[in-house]
């Protein structure tokens, strides 16, 4: 549990490949945490999201990628509507699976579904999933 | 007219102006320009040295006008002019050429910028060719003030002027002078009661001979100018006559109005007819009128209950008119309405409360009137969760400011519940703790650990209520995870804002409000307790959240400010101001309508439009309006700016 | 008013019963509503990340053929269908970027000449000119709740529901402005003027798990059971809502919630237009009953409204 901080992590370019997938500004974010607070996912989550947001912030790559929590997010829009600081973590989350998914991480593929399951989910479901964790 | 003899003097500003412009050369240049009589330059015109050279010149050569090529106008203006008066030249023929802000500063090739400080300063001698010696203008000072808010800012203020022996007229809006301070519990650092910390100061306005207290009344209007004032101010009608009254109560007990208890209201007031917390004075009755049933109905319970035929319904408001010198704004503060944080007012749930509303539970506890009770249903709440910041640093739903005040009444709160429920336990929610002032670190860091509270880093997201509980949805950020507490009660510290009205009296007194309504200072830093109007001042939350002993010390800022301008018999204004060529003024009154300031009139049989010298403020509004040219500004006459163009160009 | 209706997918497929009492109210109404001819996926999902714009182009072709049909506006009853049209209408007009790009695509668009033989597809620029409206705003805003009060020919007197609205309807607020994302009415003021009686509940703009229901089924079943407690728990003896989505996880997902939490008791959930379509006195055979996972039909029964 040791990180190094300069000026290599914090102005690196996954840090601005982040805040220009997003749109959001990183440090705008304050770490009040009331992203967190009314996540309903939280529970399933390994890190909330805003230490998500705080690992971005100091350019913490391989940390917050191989978090289960941006694959977690359901995009539910809570996170983003309370926030005081106007920042949108689904945007933040969604910006970080793309890089994810550009080091070929696959958490929902047509394959990872069971047939029976396909067969009676809603397809809104199924093109979301494969947007948002698929390849 | 014959050529005046002007002088110019250039200054190098160590090398801020010299290292760009070639002082050497622009002298020489200016020596040769036609409506220069003499110039020189100096390695720094504002030292003593500098302006003794200033001085020597216009006595040898006998100058008529100078211009001094320098820095901005608004750091040496003052200085040069009074270098000039100094020497019997008037100061208003003293002009300032800024060639540091305007040229050096912002230039970098040498040449060009030789070239545009020459301009400037040619267009400036312009100026001072035509400028005509002005004389200040003199209004004499009517040395008694006016305090707007009786809490504990106003009556501070008062009572710092009554003391240095003017009189001073204290309006407050409520029927009890107090403010805020009157329904707070213990305070901060001391745990003293607030009330009584009160009391003493509300016994000294009542009884202090200097200060007439005029309750329950509003300033309606605010007409003049520094030194002299006239205030309108409305006397509401009490309804009850306080000579009969004698604060038996029977009133209050038939009275069937119940103000519910989360409304913002002065301690006591819980029906239309109450009694005002006055700590300090006898006990009597007021009706409000505005949520009283007689006016909305038919009801006269309370008159029939009066065994003193105290009660006059046909009792009519009365409308003031009193002359000051100075006022003071100790309007206050408020708080934020918390059944706009929607996320926190699920179904409006009783037992989430604000601050202020805690601390008339606790002040309630303390003065022995039982034990601590929630309001849904009276139970004495065993898990209290404290929220900060509910609408403060949240600029995009509420308000962006720290409210400065939450963090530590929060943690005294938290340490009063305690006493009053010793078994019970504390939560509190903060993003960050801002205990700067003197002794809050150690009061809150001792607070926690002797009080066992238990602070959780990370802001609340969700309340809502299941059963008789009101869940809590937080976060803690160190420990990272989401919390979730059963609360008995929820208090939120929600933002200090501006008292309600604040931006209408704003208006009323011709004073600019920020964005929130809070009374703007002239400068943030330099000039906090004064208004950008003259004889205008600010005292306490009325200008941004502040606690009581920053409260006490603005307070007395604005008096020390007020005392300052009741020293002089007199005071001098400006007389850069506009006047009227009357022979060219048809009297269409367009200058009256667009003048800011109120300071121009239609006047005489002939109605052509004066101009109120005291109260013109020069700002060139009404001279860019008038149609016919009639208007013109002192020192900066058309004729004269159009010399100074040609010069520019 | 005439406007154009996008089912969107999951209505022509696992959810007719909400195409069906859509269409079905809609006539009862005399809303002159008409369903695109030809439409594709809306894309599900609105894209949040800056690079993704291909992603918006559904969206738009499907708003642009609005217009082609000569209506202004379009309207949906799927959740997710007016999230992602609205967005991308509200992208097309705040960012000219967006909108310049999104136009070069279309530009290029071909209709296929065996679905359509005679049509000249002639592209005009498209700039957010079509109005994305929810169904539910139909009936508040241009037939009115108290209008439709009126209309209803069987109250649904003393029905207790529970109105569930999600993320999608609601969030984000700037975006969406359906109505006030912390304590929304319009699903409260529809429901009483059907005669139901509301059942006011802390969770229901509470994420049901939404689509994790593929990826990480438990969080869905847990999401959904949380809200569902709360609904019961209030009183509730039915839940109604407008997404396809909420549906299958509240609806299909309580098996897999009585498996985890022994001591749930099913509650049947209606699409809001079921109910709407019951209260107008339609014909029943639109409401498919038959599709729902927990059957509706006995709470009905009992309450005297179905036979």
């Amino acid at each position: 549990m040791r990180a190094v901080i300069s000026t290599r992590q914090v102005r690196s370019e996954f840090v601005a490949r982040v805040q220009d997938l997003s749109g959001q500004d990183l440090l705008g974010c304050y770490q009040c945490g009331k992203c967190s607070a009314g996540c309903p996912m939280t529970e399933e989550m390994d890190i909330i999201p805003s230490q998500v947001i705080r690992l971005s912030q100091l350019g913490q790559e391989e940390d917050v990628l191989n978090c289960k929590t941006i694959w977690l997010c359901a995009t539910c829009y809570q996170c983003g509507t309370r926030c005081p600081k106007g920042i949108d973590f689904s945007k933040i989350a969604e910006a970080l699976r793309y890089l994810g998914m550009g080091k070929e991480k696959e958490v929902c593929g047509p394959n990872h579904i069971p047939t029976e399951i396909i067969a009676e989910a809603p397809q809104q479901a199924l093109v979301s999933t494969f947007r948002k964790q698929g390849l | 007219m014959p050529q005046k003899k002007i002088g110019v003097f250039v200054c190098h500003c160590g090398i801020n102006i010299a290292s760009v412009v070639q002082i050497e050369e622009l002298v020489k240049r200016l020596q040769e320009s036609s409506g220069v009589y003499y110039a020189t330059d100096y390695k720094y015109m504002c030292s003593e040295p500098g302006q003794a050279s200033i001085r020597d010149a216009i006595k040898e050569k006998e100058l008529d006008g100078i211009v001094v090529a320098c820095c901005s106008p608004s750091l040496h203006e003052l200085t040069f002019r009074r270098t000039s008066s100094s020497v019997d030249l008037n100061p208003y023929l003293c002009e300032i050429a800024n060639i540091r802000e305007h040229c050096s500063w912002v230039h970098s090739d040498s040449t060009l910028a030789t070239e545009k400080a020459q301009e400037i300063i040619e267009t400036i001698v312009e100026k001072v060719r035509l400028d005509e010696a002005l004389d200040p203008i003199k209004v004499p000072v009517n040395k008694r003030a006016m305090v707007i808010g009786g809490g504990i800012s106003g009556i501070q203020s008062a009572l710092d002027i009554a003391d240095s022996g003017y009189p001073v007229i204290l309006v407050e809006r409520e029927a009890a002078i107090g403010g805020h301070m009157a329904e707070l519990s213990d305070t901060f650092l001391t745990l003293e009661k607030s009330s009584e910390l009160l009391s003493a100061k509300q016994r000294e306005v009542s009884v202090h001979s200097n200060i007439q207290l005029l309750t329950y009344s509003e300033v309606e209007d605010l007409d003049g100018y520094v030194g002299n004032f006239k205030a309108t101010i409305k006397k509401k009608a009490k309804m009850v006559d306080w000579d009969k009254c004698d604060g038996c109560g029977k009133c209050i007990a038939v009275c069937p109005v119940k103000v519910p208890f989360d409304q913002e209201h002065p301690l006591g007031k819980e029906n239309a007819i109450y009694l005002p917390l006055l700590e300090a004075g006898p006990k009597r009755v007021v009706i409000d009128k505005g949520i009283c049933q007689h006016f909305s109905g038919e009801c006269s319970e309370c008159q029939t209950a009066c065994p003193k035929s105290a009660i006059h319904f046909d009792e009519q408001d009365e409308t003031l008119e009193e002359e000051i010198g100075a006022v003071v704004v100790a309007t206050g503060y408020s708080m934020y309405p918390k059944d706009r944080i929607g996320e926190y007012g699920v179904d409006g749930c009783e037992d989430v409360i604000d601050g202020l509303q805690f601390e008339r539970m606790l002040a309630a506890w303390e003065r022995g009137e039982g034990p601590l009770r929630r309001p849904s249903d009276g139970k004495t709440p065993r898990d209290v969760v404290f929220v900060q910041c509910s609408g403060s640093r949240d600029p995009e739903h509420a308000m962006p400011y720290c409210s400065r005040i939450c963090c530590m009444y929060t943690v005294k709160e938290a340490m009063v519940y305690r006493k009053a429920v010793p078994d019970g336990q504390a939560y509190v929610f903060y993003i960050d703790i801002r205990t700067g002032g003197k002794g809050c670190e150690e009061f809150t860091q001792g607070g926690i650990a002797d009080n066992r509270l238990i602070y959780m880093r990370g802001k609340v997201s969700k309340l809502y209520r299941e059963g008789d509980k009101v869940v809590v949805w937080g976060v803690d950020t160190l420990m990272g995870k989401k919390v979730e507490i059963a609360a008995d009660l929820v208090v939120l510290a929600t933002a200090t804002v501006p008292s309600p009205g604040a931006k209408e009296l704003a208006q009323r007194l011709k004073v600019s409000a920020d964005d929130y309504g809070f009374f703007q200072e002239v400068h943030p830093k330099l000039r906090p307790v004064e208004s950008p109007t003259a004889g205008i001042f600010l005292s306490g939350a009325a200008r941004a959240p502040m606690d009581i002993p920053e409260s006490i010390m603005h307070a007395s800022g604005a008096a020390s400010k007020v005392l300052a301008l009741f020293s002089q018999d007199d005071i001098s204004h400006e007389p850069i101001v506009a006047f009227v060529d009357e022979d060219y003024c048809s009297g269409c009154g367009v200058c009256v309508e667009t003048c800011p300031y109120g300071a121009r009139e239609l006047q005489g049989r002939k109605r052509v439009a004066k101009v109120i010298e005291v109260l013109c403020q020069g700002c060139g509004a009404c001279i860019a309006a008038c149609p016919n040219g009639a208007c013109q500004q002192r020192n900066f006459q058309a004729e004269q700016c159009l010399y100074m163009l040609d010069a520019a160009l | 008013m005439k406007v154009s209706y996008y089912p969107g997918c999951t209505l022509k497929d696992k959810t007719t019963n909400l195409d069906d009492s859509t269409k079905a109210a809609a006539e009862a109404l005399d809303i002159d509503m008409v369903e695109l001819p030809e439409w594709t996926c809306c894309g599900a999902t609105h894209p949040l990340t800056e690079e993704k714009i291909i992603n918006l182009v559904p969206q738009i072709r499907i708003l642009s053929n609005v217009r082609t049909e000569g209506n202004d506006s379009v309207t949906t009853t799927c959740a997710f269908c007016y999230n992602t049209l609205k967005r991308a209408n509200k992208a097309v007009i705040d960012d000219p970027i967006k909108r310049q790009r999104m136009n070069a695509f279309l530009k290029d668009d071909k209709r296929i000449p065996e679905y359509d033989k005679e049509t000249v597809y002639d592209f005009k620029e498209y700039n957010g000119e079509t109005k994305v409206v929810h169904f539910l705003e139909i009936l508040r805003d241009t037939i009115g709740f108290e209008t439709l009060s009126n209309r209803v020919t069987k109250k649904l007197e003393g029905l207790k529901v529970a109105p569930y609205y999600g993320c999608q309807l609601l969030r984000p607020p700037e975006e969406v402005d359906l109505d006030d994302p912390e304590n929304p009415s319009i699903l409260e003021d529809f429901l009483r003027s059907l005669g139901c009686e509301v059942v006011n509940f802390p969770f229901k703009s509470e994420c049901c798990g939404s689509y994790l229901s593929l990826s990480a089924p438990d969080a869905a079943t847990r999401a959904s059971h949380t809200i569902l407690r709360s609904a019961l728990k209030n009183g509730a003896e039915a839940v109604t809502l407008s997404c396809p989505l909420c549906y299958y996880n509240m609806d299909k997902r309580q098996d897999n919630i009585l498996k985890l939490y022994a001591d749930f008791s099913t509650v049947p959930v209606f699409f809001f237009t079921q109910l709407l379509a019951l209260a107008l006195g339609v014909d029943e055979s639109v409401m498919g009953w038959n599709k729902h996972h927990i059957d509706p039909t006995p709470l009905l029964k009992e309450k005297g409204f179905l036979s």
